[in-house]
């Protein structure tokens, strides 16, 4: 057991030389180090935002768990923000990540994956973001998806919207529109499913209707997470795969020059230069009238 | 002589007279210990000067918990606090007390009770020899090997000579800070050296007050208990007796361990520091917390 300096934080870190990810050998300590240092950019986007965990107590090799409620032994200094939700028919008391220690704990859960909704507490059922999850079937892989990104800047930036892309982690590329948050998520999903039709219309590659989700040889252009108490994986958490990736906001031309999802990781992204989404919070568009 | 150790040491494993010793019982092979020796000095008698080295006989299998936090399973520690503030008390601010009334201490420094304390020569030093089955057991504490210490032709005499007068030396030791009577005695293949108590720490069985005043028993409830007793009479053979508490306490941990079991996690000093480190670096960088 370690216990902090006091002042530097309430939490107290455990199991640190746990191997969380196998193959490279990276303990929970390694994990917490990337929390610690990735904070400055990954606190903005989890800030009023109730969390959904997925730990891997056990590293990512064993069954990890989703976790939307506080566990038992929440600190009390842990912000809580109690929401009814539908899918589980009953209150939920979700984290609230708004401090540096809350991040810190919730790194040494084991939380490697944190997912935020893309609303706040403060405006819970009026979404700031637009997500459009772009998902390939093998055997298409990343620079497949990579073009069709592409295409769907140009048909937004066509109607007036900037978008902004970070990587899943995984295989995919997540696109983003902060919107003013003044439209119901009815109104940002039609709006999102709306988009992967036109996509589709213009890529024989794109489908936009969820039955052809697992098509192979396709791009999906997923819009169902735009929904109450629906969530997206934060930028900058970390994923449960072999290397650990982190979902990592990339500049267009990075994206363009050849990005890959596993050239962002525990290792490097910390001291990234580049920052595409540091004014993303601050570009909240309205979207076009004649799509509403 | 030290330059062949092992042809000495077979010399004296072939002395196979044992006489004297007390019904040994059936010993399972077990593979020849080399252990590290707890003392070594020389056995003194007389004149004659046989160097050995002491080591330990007696196995500890019980079985020893930790003490662990329920909340995390960290082992706890023990600390010295104060009895009036509650204060954790460092070592170096010690010194000992005896209590001669309740409450009230004379004390001791280190030095002062340093300056007293019994001078080990490194001698076990024999003054008389005895029947070894002379020596009322109450009084033997623990025993512990001599093995030879590089003179393995004077060990192996001493062997064979306590060996074949059937008797045991005994005289005093100095282990640590305590001088300790002690008796030395040939078993199985080499000399044993057990401490004794001294008469003092025993307590007569005849000074308690319910053994003070005994009826005498009639005949007829004699003669039973004499039958009882006949009828259970046979050898006695320690492996007919097994640890059956230990036996259980092993079982469950055996089971524990094939399901959960609370990790003990020891302190890994230098990854908190770095992530210290980097906490300080991040903290600097954050507006506030």
């Amino acid at each position: 057991m370690e216990r902090a300096v006091p002042g530097l934080t309430r939490v107290t870190f455990t199991n640190l030389e746990k191997v969380l990810y196998r193959d490279q050998g990276i303990t929970k300590a390694k994990v917490i180090e990337y929390y610690i240092r990735i904070a400055p950019r990954i606190l903005p986007f989890l800030k009023d935002r109730p969390v959904v965990l997925n730990r891997f107590p056990e590293g990512i090799d064993r069954q990890g768990f989703y976790e939307k409620d506080a566990p038992g032994g929440t600190p009390e200094w842990v912000e809580i923000f109690t929401r009814y939700s539908e899918t589980a028919d009953r209150d939920v008391h979700y984290i609230v990540c708004n401090t540096l220690d809350t991040l810190l704990w919730l790194a040494n859960l084991a939380a490697l994956e944190i997912n935020i909704p893309l609303s706040r507490t403060i405006s819970y059922d009026t979404p700031d973001m637009v997500f459009l999850d772009l998902d390939p079937e093998p055997p298409l892989r990343f620079p497949d998806v990579t073009r069709i990104a592409m295409l769907l800047r140009e048909h937004l930036i066509s109607i007036g919207l900037y978008c902004y892309v970070k990587t899943s982690g995984k295989k995919g590329i997540h696109a983003v529109i902060p919107v003013l948050p003044e439209y119901t998520f009815r109104q940002t999903r039609d709006f999102a499913h709306r988009i992967g039709r036109e996509i589709a219309a213009m890529d024989s590659l794109v489908v936009s209707e969820f039955p052809h989700s697992r098509d192979p040889g396709t791009v999906f252009v997923d819009y169902l997470q735009n929904a109450r108490g629906k969530t997206m994986i934060c930028p900058y958490s970390l994923r449960a795969v072999s290397g650990a990736p982190a979902s990592t906001p990339v500049t267009w031309d990075e994206l363009g020059g050849g990005a890959t999802p596993e050239g962002y990781n525990i290792l490097n992204v910390p001291s990234r230069k580049e920052n595409p989404w540091a004014k993303i919070l601050e570009d909240r568009q309205k979207l076009p009238e004649e799509y509403l | 002589m030290g330059k062949n150790p092992g042809r000495q040491a077979k010399t004296a494993g072939r002395v196979s007279v044992e006489k004297g010793e007390p019904a040994p019982g059936p010993e399972p092979a077990r593979p020849k210990v080399q252990r590290r020796p707890i003392w070594s000095g020389a056995i003194s008698i007389g004149l004659v000067n046989v160097p050995v080295r002491v080591f330990s006989m007696i196995r500890d299998v019980s079985f020893s918990f930790r003490l662990l936090h329920k909340a995390d399973g960290q082992p706890l520690k023990y600390e010295r606090v104060c009895t009036r503030d509650g204060v954790v008390v460092p070592w170096e601010e010690t010194v000992k007390g005896y209590e001669v009334r309740k409450d009230e201490y004379v004390v001791f420094e280190k030095s002062e009770l340093a300056a007293i304390a019994p001078e080990s020569d490194r001698i076990i030093r024999i003054d008389k020899f005895v029947h070894y089955l002379s020596l009322d057991p109450i009084y033997f504490d623990t025993p512990y090997i001599l093995a030879p210490d590089r003179s393995h032709a004077a060990y192996a005499l001493l062997l064979t000579a306590f060996q074949e007068l059937s008797q045991a030396g005994v005289g005093k030791i100095t282990l640590r800070t305590k001088e300790y009577p002690v008796v030395i005695h040939p078993y199985r293949g080499g000399l044993v050296m057990t401490t004794l108590r001294y008469a003092e720490e025993v307590t007569a069985p005849g000074s308690l007050e319910d053994l003070s005043v005994l009826p005498a028993p009639t005949g007829k409830e004699l003669d039973l208990a004499r039958r009882i007793i006949t009828d259970l009479t046979g050898d006695f053979d320690i492996h007919e007796y097994h640890d059956s508490y230990g036996e259980r306490v092993t079982g469950l941990i055996e089971k524990k361990l094939a399901g959960e079991t609370v990790h003990a996690e020891p302190p890994k000093k230098a990854e908190a520091k770095e992530l210290m480190a980097a906490l300080e670096e991040t903290l600097a960088q954050l507006p506030h917390q």
